[in-house]
């Protein structure tokens, strides 16, 4: 066994722990399945520590209408192809009243059908618990999250009063009101993803693999046009360029960049050897200085 | 083209051997280290600067970390390499760290992963828990102060944590015009200081966070120093392995159950090696098995060692759930209703011997039925001083009486089934950390005087208006739990087999 599959292997026995430890404690945990690539390594990891059970929890996924068609497709067809309940949830109130990532700034939107669309599917299941794939290398507010990141009544983080978590014990007894969100990949980076993907060779969307699509360049950023529903400037029309993505969210809100890495050796070649982060490319994280925390704050996971 | 063929693509792109793979980094795969010391020092920086130097910085990021210290200027023109770790908003505001930072990166020797620590007194449970998940501490000082009482208060929960190798990094030697002679004295003052506590090794490196020397950089400025730079030290030192015969051990975090009959008990090898076609036993209930597989997603193996996250398939079925701590036969768990223990004390509320604890060990939470102080660790000698209680941020001495039996071994031999949480029985706050010094055997709490909580027990009454739906079936084993609690805490010794 090589250092670097030890490495990973690491990883992966780590985050089956906190898995198992979640199940054990929490009365109704969701795993929230967001279909990127930190998601399938979750679902992958989540099936591996209950074997030859499923895994003793529902998929939930909080689908804003705006996520790329492929993501959608290859969602149905996960939760099909494991045999796992999966729910999805859409804030038709903010659909309603017509919020868009078009009209309304990011943080509006972002607040609307993702926050407070998580807070109500969360309520409406009654979870107490809610996997999630966030990474702390990912952000710097990410970069201060337990493993079982405590949420008082309302699902608001608050950062200044984390519960200590010392070495392999995780405590997971609830306060009145407060629920859970739990990290299983905390320690793991980018590059361990794919690098993951890669050994255990698990499927993810195709939109991760450089191809040739539509895309219109904004303030330097790359927009692929996913559907009818893109609002073109004056003047503008899309360009057939070979781009991918680094990570995915909903189409208007998420830049592509261009790169020729069609397969997963590439992507990891290319993400190691990566000058700009990851969330460069999430328009949502810049709308304002500290935009992650503010999220975490009103409940984002 | 239609999603199923595009995935198709996808796991055909992927079928070839991966090259990137292959160039992985050798030696110690990976490496925790902790910085520590007292507020002010520049842990902050000190991290910072060994990203940016060793390249752990990506474009995005040294863009707004330029542009912050602009902004900010308390430095004039030069870069705030805290910003790269402060990730907090009132942290930014105000300058300091309030809660542990978590940074990874690689340098073509090894894969690190740092966790940087907040010096301030009132965030020392943060500290705590940092220090609990490191190999290694760097521990801070300021060339111009030397050692602060929060130095010595960290170095003690290093030490109380099981942090083996410390290094001290006399930072701010700019300060003090790069003086060997002021560098010596603190030598000295450490090597006294360290002299209180068990570390294996210590090492000595004078360093200058803002302007890099001795960082990823040897200093030009310090001619007398002829030691390693502190990136060529973590390079090469290897953190703690275990002794290779150790004993095993794997708490069990649930029973799987699954169709064809299957059973097995799920968990994480604290310690040691267990192979198929070895006897094991449960200490609490002495029971035995042979272990007939281990069983995973990616296939059944023959051994599992420490680290490895498996589920283990027996010959014959013990009578056995979560909390059980599975082990070899000739070395066993300590069966203990009684321990000392050596804990930090986190919670603001201070201890009370009146209010209710619960033990949150390996992976089983047993009630406290009488806790008593007999020590506080006095941070200018450090030295234990007789004592009778305890409030945040102390480092005590205490016997703890549990209501029941618990599986468990001294920290100093095995310190994954030797440490532990305590827990309030009232919020389900964790209070404080510690590890077990001594341990008392106590009766094995399975016989005739055990009261079983059974399903059909529960199904007559409390949970007879719960249906067999997942949601249902949770509830009704959370109210078991619960029951059994209430019940251990009431002095009855109870198993819940449902």
């Amino acid at each position: 066994m090589t250092a670097l599959t030890s490495h990973l292997k690491l990883l992966e026995a780590e985050s089956i722990h906190i898995f198992r430890e979640a199940a054990a404690q929490f009365r109704a945990p969701v795993l929230l399945y967001s279909i990127g690539k930190d998601s399938t390594v979750l679902l992958h990891i989540a099936r591996k520590a209950f074997w030859p059970a499923k895994p003793p929890f529902p998929l939930l996924h909080v689908d804003t209408t705006w996520k790329f068609r492929e993501m959608i497709a290859f969602r149905d067809s996960t939760a099909r192809e494991f045999g796992l309940d999966l729910i999805v949830h859409t804030n038709h109130d903010g659909l309603a009243r017509n919020i868009n990532p078009f009209d309304h700034p990011p943080s509006v939107y972002t607040d609307v059908m993702k926050t407070a669309a998580l807070r109500q599917a969360l309520d409406a299941g009654g979870f107490d618990a809610a996997f999630g794939g966030a990474r702390r290398d990912e952000e710097a507010s990410r970069a201060k999250e337990r493993v079982f990141s405590f949420r008082a009544a309302g699902h608001r983080w608050e950062p200044r009063r984390q519960r200590p978590e010392m070495w392999q014990l995780l405590n997971g007894r609830l306060g009145k009101g407060e629920t859970v969100r739990v990290f299983p990949l905390s320690n793991w980076t980018e590059g361990d993803v794919w690098r993951y993907i890669a050994l255990e060779k698990l499927e993810v969307v195709p939109l991760y693999f450089a191809a040739h699509r539509p895309v219109v360049t904004r303030n330097n950023q790359l927009i692929v046009v996913d559907d009818a529903r893109m609002r073109f400037e004056p003047g503008e029309k899309p360009e057939m360029r070979k781009v991918r993505f680094r990570t995915l969210g909903c189409w208007p809100l998420t830049a592509a960049i261009e790169s020729d890495a069609d397969d997963l050796d590439a992507i990891v070649e290319e993400t190691l050897a990566a000058k700009y982060s990851e969330r460069a490319g999430r328009l949502i994280d810049h709308d304002q200085a500290g935009a992650m925390e503010m999220k975490k704050r009103e409940g984002y996971f | 083209m239609t999603v199923a063929q595009l995935k198709q693509t996808v796991q055909a792109s992927s079928v070839a051997p991966s090259r990137a793979a292959a160039e992985a980094p050798q030696g110690a795969p990976l490496l925790k280290l902790l910085t520590c010391g007292s507020v002010d020092d520049g842990k902050s920086t000190l991290i910072g600067r060994l990203l940016w130097d060793a390249a752990g910085v990506t474009e995005d990021q040294r863009a707004a970390v330029t542009l912050a210290s602009h902004n900010r200027s308390v430095n004039g023109e030069r870069i705030d390499f805290s910003l790269l770790l402060d990730g907090l908003q009132a942290e930014r505001e105000q300058g300091i760290t309030i809660d542990i930072a978590w940074r990874y990166f690689e340098t073509p020797g090894r894969r690190f992963i740092i966790i940087d620590s907040p010096g301030h007194e009132q965030y020392t449970r943060n500290m705590a828990t940092g220090a609990s998940h490191a190999d290694i501490a760097i521990l801070l000082v300021d060339a111009r102060h030397g050692a602060k009482r929060q130095t010595r208060r960290h170095a003690a929960i290093c030490d109380l944590v099981g942090i083996k190798r410390v290094v001290l990094a006399v930072n701010k030697m700019d300060e003090v015009d790069w003086s060997e002679a002021r560098y010596r004295q603190i030598e000295a003052e450490f090597h006294a200081m360290a002299g209180s506590f068990s570390f294996a090794e210590t090492t000595i490196i004078p360093v200058a966070a803002l302007t890099g020397d001795n960082v990823a950089y040897r200093s030009t400025t310090m001619p007398w120093y002829s030691g390693p730079t502190l990136l060529d030290y973590l390079e090469s030192v290897d953190p703690e392995t275990e002794p290779v015969d150790a004993p095993f051990r794997m708490p069990v975090q649930l029973v799987l159950r699954a169709s064809g009959d299957f059973r097995g008990y799920s968990g994480t090898v604290t310690s040691g090696r267990i192979g198929v076609g070895e006897r094991i036993v449960d200490a609490r209930s002495g029971l035995g098995a042979t272990l007939r597989r281990i069983a995973t997603m990616d296939g059944d193996r023959s051994a599992a060692v420490k680290g490895d996250a498996v589920t283990l398939v027996l010959d014959t079925d013990l009578d056995i759930s979560r909390g059980a701590v599975v082990s070899e036969v000739p070395r066993r768990p300590i069966n203990a209703d009684v321990i000392e223990t050596r804990l930090v004390w986190l919670s603001e509320t201070p201890f009370d011997p009146e209010a209710g604890y619960l033990l949150r060990t390996a992976t089983d939470l047993t009630p406290v039925t009488s806790m008593s102080v007999s020590a506080l660790v006095d941070f200018e000698t450090l030295q234990a001083q007789p004592a009778h209680g305890c409030g945040v941020n102390d480092i005590a001495d205490c016997r703890i009486l549990l209501g029941r039996t618990a599986s468990i071994d001294l920290f100093r031999d095995l310190p994954l089934t030797g440490n532990f949480v305590l827990v309030s029985a009232i919020d389900g706050a964790t209070v404080a950390g510690g590890v077990i010094t001594w341990a008392q055997a106590g009766a094995p709490t399975v016989g005739d005087n055990v009261f079983v909580i059974d399903r059909a027990l529960l199904a007559r009454g409390l949970c007879a208006d719960l249906g067999d739906s997942p949601h249902d079936q949770a509830e009704f084993s959370r109210r078991a739990q619960e029951l059994a609690v209430v019940m251990r805490s009431a002095g009855v010794p109870v198993l819940v087999e449902i």
